[in-house]
């Protein structure tokens, strides 16, 4: 367990007691990831910051062309949202297959993306939903292509005392998709897992974002099979091609969830699934 | 944010009861639950939030208490296994049909079960049984009686 926990109650007052704070410090935010780490023996000496009760991190805002969701936002919260209902449909398809009903309850996208695990699955979804996320350090904000927050395996671009505020997500009409290969089909990490936004106009293709999980050191924007996507006719045909190039795109390892090729392999079967499973959804 | 030193004081609602007391900052949820408020129905068993059998509600919804920290319960209402009772003071109507359908083995996973059976049938009395069987991924039961268990859930649906 850490030496100390201090819970700021504002963005304000967290800046405010930073610099007194002992300097092995990291943020808590569900806690479903940092936790369990501890639970298996971390530094005793740190302190965390509790945020997960800051309001300015729990809340979901639509503006004009894009909806906020807050770092701290449960992943139950963002299910139960209208507006994340409308405007991110790769993310509420991931939600079933994100970790259990109990840890949905507990665990922020926030955390998720801070943790920087190639195999999370409501990050992937945000990456293929074109998401920025937004950062403060004391006062000072700058925001990031999400996809770009990530630098390998649990590393990020995150500065010291960085807090990730939230995500952006373009308001952008769009079908999406997620398909996701475990050992079990659910509260099980993925061996690999594939997240899909069209934006599809008379039954052509106008944008495409694909990201990949558990197949790269980071989550990864599969930017070539998107771009290939673009202009293409939704179609079982185009499925099958656009799964040769995402092939040539993932980068796996093997480990103790699975095997390099095997998951190669199957990051296209994934993506053939996903945009198998939005042709009926095309022309509505 | 009231300290910079290593205590914090405390205030949520337990079983109904304000509850009030000064903690060391960085207790574990599951310590302030079984040490601190001597309630041992919930129970540690992965520690790694698979198992289930540490959960509680906390305002209304099922959460694995040994990846909480006790500061996050701070001006919220929870309720533990002590806390689930029939309307009559007596026993719930999960926990009638617990017994009533032989759900209950060794007993180390029940607390957990009933949680998180009980945070679904608030949320949606009229659950299928796919529904159940969805919501209780993560509670596992070593002694392997699922069946039992599901069909001890259908039988709790719509009683008070």
């Amino acid at each position: 367990m850490p030496e100390m926990i201090v819970k700021p109650a504002t963005l304000k007052e967290l800046w405010k007691i930073l610099p007194a704070l002992p300097p092995a410090r990291r943020y808590l935010a569900g806690g479903t990831d940092i936790v369990v780490a501890c639970n298996g023996g971390c530094e005793s000496s740190e302190c965390w910051m509790d945020i997960s009760d800051i309001p300015e991190l729990k809340t979901i805002k639509e503006t004009a062309s894009s909806l906020f969701l807050g770092a701290a936002v449960k992943i139950s919260d963002l299910e139960r949202s209208a507006a994340v209902r409308k405007w991110c449909p790769a993310l509420i398809a991931a939600i079933p297959y994100y970790a259990s009903p109990s840890l949905r309850n507990m665990a922020t996208l926030g955390g998720n993306a801070g943790n920087g695990s190639p195999c999370a699955d409501g990050v992937c979804a945000l990456v293929a939903e074109g998401a920025s996320v937004l950062l403060e350090l004391k006062g000072k904000k700058r925001r990031l292509p999400l996809k770009d927050l990530f630098l390998g395996p649990k590393k990020t671009a995150l500065k010291k005392d960085e807090l990730i505020l939230g995500f952006e997500v373009p308001k952008r009409a769009r079908l999406g998709a997620y398909q996701k290969l475990s050992a079990r089909p659910y509260f099980c990490i993925s061996k690999a897992a594939v997240a899909v936004t069209l934006e599809i106009s008379g039954g052509v293709i106008k944008r495409a974002g694909i990201a990949l999980g558990s197949v790269a050191p980071v989550p990864l924007y599969a930017a070539k099979t998107a771009a290939w996507l673009a202009g293409k006719k939704l179609s079982a045909v185009t499925a099958a091609a656009a799964a040769g190039i995402v092939k040539a795109e993932a980068a796996p390892i093997t480990d103790a969830r699975s095997e390099a090729d095997y998951r190669r392999e199957m990051c296209g079967v994934l993506l053939e699934r996903a945009l198998v499973s939005l042709v009926p959804l095309a022309g509505r | 944010m009231k300290q910079l030193e290593n205590t914090f004081k405390l205030a949520c609602l337990v079983n109904g009861k304000r509850t009030e007391l000064e903690i060391d900052s960085s207790r574990s949820l599951l310590d302030l639950i079984r040490e601190d408020l001597g309630l041992k129905g919930t129970k540690e068993g992965c520690g790694e939030g698979e198992c289930g059998a540490c959960m509680v509600l906390v305002d209304g919804r099922a959460v694995n208490s040994c990846l909480m920290m006790a500061v996050q319960v701070h001006g919220k209402e929870m309720v533990t296994i002590e806390g689930i009772k029939g309307k009559d003071g007596g026993l719930h109507p999960l926990q009638k049909t617990f017994i009533a359908e032989g759900a209950v083995q060794c007993g180390f996973c029940t607390p957990g079960l009933i949680i998180a059976s009980e945070a679904l049938l608030r949320r949606n009395p009229k659950a299928t049984l796919e529904e159940i069987k969805l919501e209780l991924t993560g509670n596992l039961c070593r002694c392997t009686g699922y069946e039992k268990v599901l069909s001890a859930v259908e039988k709790a649906r719509g009683k008070k």
